[in-house]
Parts: C-alpha cells; structure tokens; sequence
C-alpha cells in the first residue's frame, strides 16, 4: 500500500508552466484546496514482477536494449490513482475549468510521487541491485503497443483496475507503466534530459525554458 | 439434470474452484492464453473439471474467461473454436453425472465508456459472440466483473441472445466497492432488475473478507446468493494463498444467512477446497434473506430508496425552457451537465430526464444526454418521453436501476411501456389519466392507478416498482382540483401500498406568488403521503419544505440531513464586503479573474454606457492584456482562464443587455470543436473551448473519441467554417490526418472552385508545426491561447 500525504506544489505548479510565477492568495487557495480534493480521491495502487533478462517479449527497438544493458533483470512496474480521479477531473470541468486543470497538474504530480514511493520499496526490497531509472512504452522507439503486454504479464486490469484502450492510453489516465532495468554493479544514469527526448522539438516546458523534471 | 430441476431440489449448489491454480500446479505451457489448453490439451482441461465433479461441483465453468475477440487476438483461434472446444471438454467431464456445464464468461479486457471507449454497444457485440459460440452450455456464467455497465451489456446479450440462466458476480475492493466505484447494492438492484437467476461475488478477496459485500447485496435482492472467494491472499513470492481448505469452508458458512446459495472457489483454490466445502453443507438447509430495503432505484454507484420524500429534480427538460430548447438543438451537452450538477448541489436525489424537441432526434439525444450525465453524476435518472422508442433507447444505456416517465391507464401505454419497464428491470410512474383523459374525482383516479398495477403484476413487475402519480391540476381554474388529487393520492398510498409521486409546480398556474401555493401544496401532499416531488430544487421553499418535513416526520434522524444542510450555508463566507466597497473597474476585474465583481461593474456601467464601448474599450484590452501577460509568463493557466471567465460573465451580462434592448448579437463567430477518434483524453480541447467562449465565439462541442463524418455533418448542417481538432497521441494523429482528409474532401465544404471553405486549427501534446501541414491543417495552435489568436485572425 502506497498512501500519499501531502503533494509537491511546486511541481504542480510548474505542469501548469507556472514555474516563475508566484501565487497571489487566490491562487493559493485554489491549489491548496485542489491539492486537498486529489488526496481525497486518490486511491493509489501499484503492481511489480521482477523478470529475467533478456526478455523478447518486451524488447522492441533500440533504446530500450541500450537502457537495459547490462542489466541481468528488470522491475516491471505499473500504477494508477484509479478511477475516482478522473472522474473527480471530468465534474470540474463542467463548472470550473480553472479548477479542472490545476487537480489534473496535482493529479499528474501525485502519479509521480506513487511511482517514486514504488522506486523506494523496490530499491529497499532488492538492496543488492541498482536500478536504472523508469522507462515507459511510448519513450523513444520503445513502442506504444508494448502497453498491452505490460498490463497483461502484470494482470493489472483484474488485480488494480488498470486497463488501456485501443490506441493503447492507460485507463484511468492518471496512471503509468514502466520498466527498470536491475544490475548487480552500478548502472549509468546518464540517458534523463532533453537531450534524448523525442518531445524535445516540441516541448512546452523547453519553450517556457523550464524542464519536465524527467 | 437441468438448471432448474438442480435449482429447486438441492439445498445449495456446489460451484467449482479456480481452473488457473489448477493449470498453472500442473506445469502445462500454452502460447498466449490458457484458453488455448482446450484446443491444445483438451484431456488435461477435462480431467480438471473431472476432479471437481468428484470433489462435489454440481456446476462446472468452462475454460472461457478470456475467450472474447478482443483478448483471442493473435493467438491464432476464433472464440468459437476456443469456446467450442471449451464447452465439450466440460461435457465430457460432466458426462454420466449430474453435473451442469456453465458457459464462463469474464471482461472483455478493455474499458466502456465513459472511462475508456469501447461503447456499451461494442462491449455488447463481443459478449454475443461469445453467447453464441457457448450454445451448447447448461448455463451463463458472468464473471469478475468490475464494470456494472459492462456486465449489463453481457446479461442483456446473454437475455437476447439464449435462453438460459444466467449467473452473474462481481469482483470488490477491501473498500466495499469494484474499481469502477460499483456498491453492492446498485450491483443487486441492477442484476435483479435485469432478470439473472442469481447474483453474487467472486475473486478479489477470501470469504472471510466478503461479509460487508454480501450482507449488503442480501438487503437489496430477494434471489439466492452467489460466493465465489479467493483463497485469501496470495503470497508475492510463492503465490500460496493463505486460507486453507478447513477454515475456507468455515468463513464460507459464516455467510449463509444471508440468502448464499451458490458456494465454490475462485483463486487458489483447488478440488480439496470444494470436497471441504461440500462436506461442511451436508444436513443444512437453504435460508433465503429477507429484503431488507423497500423499493430502490439506482446509479452504478449510488442506491436511493424510496423510504420518505425524495426529491425528483425536474429541471432537464425542454419545456417552456427557451436556453434548454436552444441547447438540445445545438447539441450542448455541457450546458445539460451543468443543469444536472447544479440541481444535485441543490438537493435533488433522482433527476429527471426528458430531451423531446421537434427538431431533434429524440432517441439519439436520449441516449447521448444519459451516457453523458451519468458519467458525471451519481444520482439515479428517470428517463421521461412520451415515445416507447425513445425510453427503450435510454433503458438500454442506463447504468443501474432508473424510473420511467411514464405509463398511464391507456391500453396502448399500458401494452407498450410496462414490458419495457419488466425486460430492463426499472420502476415506473403511473399516471392516473386515460384514453378518457384525468377522472375529475378521486375515485376515477384510484381506479386507474388499480388497472396499471394489476397489469404490472400481470407482467412480474412488483407493485412496489410502481410510483403513481395522481395528477396535479390547476387550482385557479378548478378549485376542489387539489383536494381531489390529495385524496386519490392517500387512497393509492394506504390501500394499493404504492409509492407516490407529483409533479407539483402545476397547481399555482395563473396565481401570483406561485413559490407559497407550491411550497403549501407540497407540504400538504408530503402529509398525505407524497413520495417523490417532482420539483424543481433549486427553489428554496420546496427543496426546504421537503428537508423539513423529513425532520418533523421523524425521518431525518436527530436532523442529521437538515442541520448539515443548512449549517453549511449559514457558515459559507457571506459575499466579500472589501470587493464591493472598491467596485473594481471591469478591467480589473477580468484581468484578476474577479467573476461576479466582474458582472456588476458591467451592470454598473450598461447604466451610462454605449454596450459596444464597454466591449470595445475594456474587455477586449483586458484580455488582451491577460494574454499578452500569459505569453511573457506572468500569469499562467489557471488564472488565464478565471480571467477568460470573468469576460464571459461580462459578455453574459452585455448579451442578457442588448436582448432585451433588442440589440444584435455579440458572437464573433461559430467554430466545432473536437477530440479525435480514438482519443479520449479531452482537458485540453476543453480548455481551448472555454476560452473560445469566453472571448465570444460560439463553440459548438463534438466531444471526444470523435467520428471524422460527425464532424463533416456537422460542419455542412450548421454552416461551420472552421474546426479546432485535438489529439494527445501519437496512436491517434492518423485519426486527425483522416478527418482532415474528409473535411478536404466534402463537396458541401468546397468553394466554386474546389478549394476548401473550412479552416482547421490542431493542437495536443505531440503535434509539431510541421507535422500540423504536413496532415493538412491550416493553423497549427500551441496552446489555448494561440488558439485564440487563430480565432482572430480568422474571424477578424
């Protein structure tokens, strides 16, 4: 069980591109109580199975050979807000839409810090591996389709309500799939940063000047 | 041996354990998924179901969970060779016994509408294959579902498309409820309405877990109970599960007072967990629960029953409504969603739902307006029209237990609605009117409302299920009208033992200070035994009457319901005393995002100024300014569109201004909005569309998962020329190329010389600039803002 206490502002904050802007009392109050209201409706749940490497099925292109080599196993972990959340989101943007996008920052920002929390226990759970950092289908060349494979192996729709749709969006959307690679000596973390992001050409963070954070 | 001889002769009726521990003990490998092991090792699969006959299985479920179009993919069988071969393997187990073979049907892996988008149609589609595939089964096993809308769309094709019994259970959550927010007793309500022969639980948790679940499913259904629990929980490394057989079949018995008649296993379990459950039965004897609950209806989530006044909110109807009529025409949902919100905030309980417009197609609407409203409320509908067709189309969508407005006492009413009402498993209103038109007496009345229930019961329908409505009439025009009404509705309540219900905004026409005479006649029929007001709560005095009288009646306990009511408001921060005395300039107001301050300054101003210099001159530098502070990153997201909102409401204020002075209008300009098809994830169109409104365009809002043809349609019928499209995927641009393609190619949306009349706009996450040309578009926008702009420039 994961249970979230308190959510990063500041990242919220800057989902919103409001990175430099400080809030004024009313937008403080907005987001401490949106801040409240995804708490709430968050019902965290996360799945892990720890896989032999290599592993064909779920190696497709070459980012994802280059992220996981030299690692011996790999963590396939999936987790989800659940399905409150969205739901929580479409209400609001029926009578505020202003409200609406700052729950779905802190709403994105909670998912963030569910997976996290999953890094830590995997980490304390294995102390004797390294952990490459999450990589998600959909990244690089790593292909969008692999998210059906990633839910079934982890039985994620019967066991936290985790399904996706045709075109392969997780369902509830505040969720995420990924994979890290696990070796027993110490893994480069260099392949974070815009530098290696297909979105870098397009990206409303790098436009504003800020960073994803990734 | 046939389901029914089974059924009324044994106590209890055995199920069997889980097929997956039994497959996954005995080391067999298959390609992706078990169901292949009918196929490729059918004697293994049959010598599984052989070993729970011996261990005491009275019904067997066949290898089949997965075995849907859309989970067999790729695996190189049909659903009927697997399901075929499924169902003969369990035969042959079962031959010589007297074993039943259950057909065994799970989800369909993908997730309805409105969380994801395969349609209730779509989900229906693949349950019938499946139903067809499985002729050969004693039975219909519905499984491990967490949907409720999901598993609807399988009974009504298991209902339509066999004629056997059908078993249907739920997976839930420590929390009580399914992943999808499903309680125990809507499950119960809804799954008895629907005519299964049975209802229950499986997986998820042990039975020692289920008690909350099933007690609570046991006071809302008077058929016999389904248990089909885990072993407890699995052990990650081992996945051993931790309750064994002995003290399985002891949490098991724990549960049969609650009317549990259906005993088996789901994961980890095993023959020897069945053989214990059977032994543990012998000599007991099968107790059926009694209802606890009286007549309920229900959303997916949420059960309401009738115990006391409830509040019916009348409101979502066209009917002397002219922004309702001018909604439905240009398919503004959202606007309908705001009049559901809006009365639930206020009070209501059960919304009534009523679309009828002559131009429109009622039956589409219904069915739009009611996928729409129940994705985002939980109160329970009652779907209103004076056409069978139309109620039909909105029983068939509807997730849960809803009322139908209405029947009444005319054979063709009669013959028409109620078996509507009984195949779809609503309640009903039964209006005491007839070919005849509305008895004057009382009498006249309790008579008909004795003929719709006696046909009710004809067709199993329980009298309870039936809400009579004794008509309100007019009291200016005819004076003894109310106490007539009154009377009939005392007759119906005490000697049919119906549930009442009135419309009662009817009875103050022609009068002045109708709110008195309504309030005053809602209290003397609450008195009489009025059930369910049919009122409109956002009117104080009514919504008050009701909540008060719930408290004098004694009802409401210890006021819990009227003093959280009316606490909360007393303690609301009254409007702020420091705005009103500085009275922000218009300007101010926008640009702080200040939304009623806003509104009376425009009031303020419309006194001595020309509405065009205000809009000219403050709102529009305003927001400029906003936008120009928004591109420089001095103000972000959330406060661009408060101040986008507080336009708006100058906007409303400058509009409501010049209707009545008879002024022209002020939209700029109409513009379609959607989300692509195949992508649902709608924030940022929605974003874009309020802004739009907000800067006085009209946006005519398709929605998500958008048909490129709705959007072609639409574009030709209301003479649109441009169109905004969104997508957030790279799975889903190619469906952006292909409606852009098909805007392109509509010769209705061409010039004299075949070059395109429409402008499109794109936008979402991952579309560049290029890629936008590239597909076809002619602006590509970044953000809302941009889109704005685009706007602008267009329209000018």
């Amino acid at each position: 069980m994961i249970a979230l206490t308190s959510l990063n502002r500041n990242e919220a904050k800057r989902y919103l591109g409001g990175s430099g802007i400080e809030l004024d009392e009313k937008m403080l109050t907005l987001f401490e109580s949106c801040e409240k209201e995804v708490l709430a409706a968050a019902k965290p749940r996360y799945l892990y199975k720890i896989i032999d490497l290599p592993n064909d099925e779920l190696t497709a292109g070459e980012d994802i050979k280059n992220h996981l080599s030299g690692c011996a196993k790999a963590a396939l972990i999936c987790a989800t807000l659940g399905a409150d959340v969205d739901r929580m989101i479409r209400v609001s943007q029926i009578s505020d839409m202003s409200r609406a996008v700052v729950l779905d920052s802190f709403a994105s920002v909670a998912i963030e810090q569910v997976c996290r929390e999953a890094d830590r226990i995997l980490a304390k759970k294995y102390p004797e591996y390294y952990f490459t950092f999450r990589y998600s289908p959909g990244y690089g060349d790593y292909p969008i389709e692999l998210q059906k494979t990633f839910l079934s192996v982890l039985d994620a729709p019967r066991k936290i309500g985790l399904g996706a749709n045709e075109n392969y969006m997780l369902i509830p959307t505040k969720s995420v799939t990924a994979i890290a690679g696990m070796s027993k000596t110490p893994v480069e973390r260099k392949k974070r940063g815009c530098a290696v992001c297909d979105m870098s050409d397009r990206c409303k963070y790098r436009m504003n000047g800020e960073h994803c954070g990734f | 041996m046939d389901f029914k001889t089974l059924f009324e002769t044994k106590e209890f009726i055995i199920l069997d354990g889980a097929m997956g521990t039994l497959i996954q003990k005995s080391g067999a490998s298959y390609s992706h998924s078990p169901e292949t092991l009918n196929i490729t090792a059918p004697e293994l699969i049959t010598s599984f179901h052989r070993e729970y006959i011996a261990a005491g299985s009275d019904i067997v479920y066949t290898n089949t969970f997965g075995a849907n179009s859309y989970k067999l993919e790729g695996s190189g069988y049909t659903v009927g060779e697997i399901i075929g071969a499924g169902v003969r393997n369990a035969r042959a187990a079962a031959e010589g016994t007297d074993a039943l073979v259950a057909l065994d049907i799970g989800p369909i892996g993908m997730l309805l509408e409105p969380a994801g988008s395969l349609s209730f149609e779509q989900a229906y589609g693949y349950f019938k294959e499946q139903i067809e595939a499985g002729s050969q089964a004693d039975v219909i096993v519905l499984e491990t579902m967490t949907d409720l809308y999901e598993l609807k769309a399988a009974v009504l094709a298991a209902k339509e498309n066999s004629d056997k019994p059908i078993l249907a259970t739920m997976t839930f959550e420590r929390s009580g409820r399914t992943f999808t927010g499903v309680s125990p007793a809507a499950a119960a309500l809804t799954l008895t309405g629907l005519g299964v022969s049975a209802l229950g639980v499986n997986c998820s948790l042990g039975p020692d877990e289920l008690e909350p679940v099933v007690s609570e499913m046991s006071q809302y259904t008077g058929l016999p109970l389904i248990v089909k629990a885990n072993a407890g929980l699995p052990d990650p490394n081992s996945n051993e599960y931790d309750i064994l057989p002995d003290r399985f079949a002891e949490c098991v018995l724990g549960l049969l007072k609650y009317g549990v008649k259906f005993v088996g296993g789901c994961c980890g379990t095993t023959p020897e967990y069945i053989g214990e459950i059977k032994a543990s039965l012998g000599g007991r004897s099968f107790t059926p629960a009694e209802i606890k609950r009286g007549t309920s209806v229900c959303s997916a989530s949420t059960a309401v029953e009738i115990s006391g006044p409830r509040i019916i909110g009348e409101r979502i109807n066209p009917t002397g409504k002219k922004l309702f009529r001018q909604a439905l025409v240009n398919n503004d949902i959202d606007y309908i969603l705001s009049q559901a919100l809006s009365q639930i905030n206020a009070g209501a309980q059960i919304l009534d739902v009523n679309v009828g417009h002559p131009e429109i197609d009622e039956k589409a609407m219904m069915t739009r307006v009611i996928k729409a409203i129940q994705a985002v409320c939980d109160a329970p509908l009652q779907i209103d029209s004076t056409k069978p067709d139309v109620l039909e189309a909105g029983l068939r969508c509807y997730n849960g237990k809803p009322i139908v407005n209405s029947v009444n006492g005319e054979e063709k009413s009669l013959a028409s609605v109620l078996p509507l009402v009984k195949k779809y498993g609503a309640s009903v209103i039964g209006l005491t009117l007839d070919e005849n038109g509305i008895p004057k007496t009382a009498e006249g009345r309790f008579e008909i409302a004795k003929r719709i229930v006696s046909r009710a019961e004809q067709l199993g329908i329980d009298r309870k299920d039936v809400y009579i409505d004794c008509l309100t009439l007019t009291v200016s025009a005819e004076q003894d009208a109310c106490a007539q009404t009154l009377k009939a509705l005392h007759r119906v309540k005490t000697e049919l033992g119906c549930k009442t219900c009135l419309g009662v905004s009817n009875i103050s026409f022609g009068l002045p200070n109708r709110e008195l005479v309504n309030s005053t006649f809602l209290t003397m029929a609450l008195e009489e035994g009025l059930d369910l007001p049919i009122i409109n709560p956002n009117a104080e005095a009514m919504t008050g009457a009701v909540r008060a009288y719930r408290v004098l009646a004694g009802i409401d306990k210890n006021s819990a319901e009227f003093i959280s009511c009316y606490n909360e408001a007393s303690t609301a921060p009254a409007p702020s005393r420091s705005a009103e005395s500085s009275e922000p300039d218009i300007f101010s107001a926008v640009y702080s995002g200040l939304k009623n301050e806003g509104a009376s300054a425009t009031e303020r101003l419309l006194q001595s100024t020309d509405p065009m210099k205000i809009v000219n001159e403050m709102l529009i530098p305003a927001l400029d300014r906003v936008g120009e502070d928004f591109e420089k990153n001095k103000i972000f997201l959330p406060q661009l569109i408060q101040s986008a909102n507080t336009a708006q409401a100058c906007f409303d204020v400058i509009k409501a201004h010049l209707g009545k002075t008879g002024g022209g209008s002020v939209s700029k300009g109409k513009i379609i909005m959607a989300t692509v098809k195949g992508d649902i994830h709608d924030i940022g169109k929605n974003i874009v569309k309020t802004l739009l409104d907000n800067y006085g365009y009209t946006v005519v809002d398709l929605g998500k998962d958008v048909d490129p043809q709705l959007i072609v349609d639409t574009a030709v019928e209301q003479n649109i020329t441009m169109v905004g499209l969104s997508a957030l995927m790279t799975t889903t641009l190619k469906s952006m190329e292909e409606t852009i393609r098909l805007i392109r190619a509509s010769k209705e949306l061409q010039n004299p010389d075949g070059s395109s009349k429409v402008t499109v706009f794109v936008g979402g996450a991952v579309l560049t600039k290029d890629y936008a040309m590239k597909i076809g578009a002619d602006y590509y926008c970044r953000d809302a803002k941009e889109s704005v702009d685009t706007a602008k420039l267009v329209f000018g």
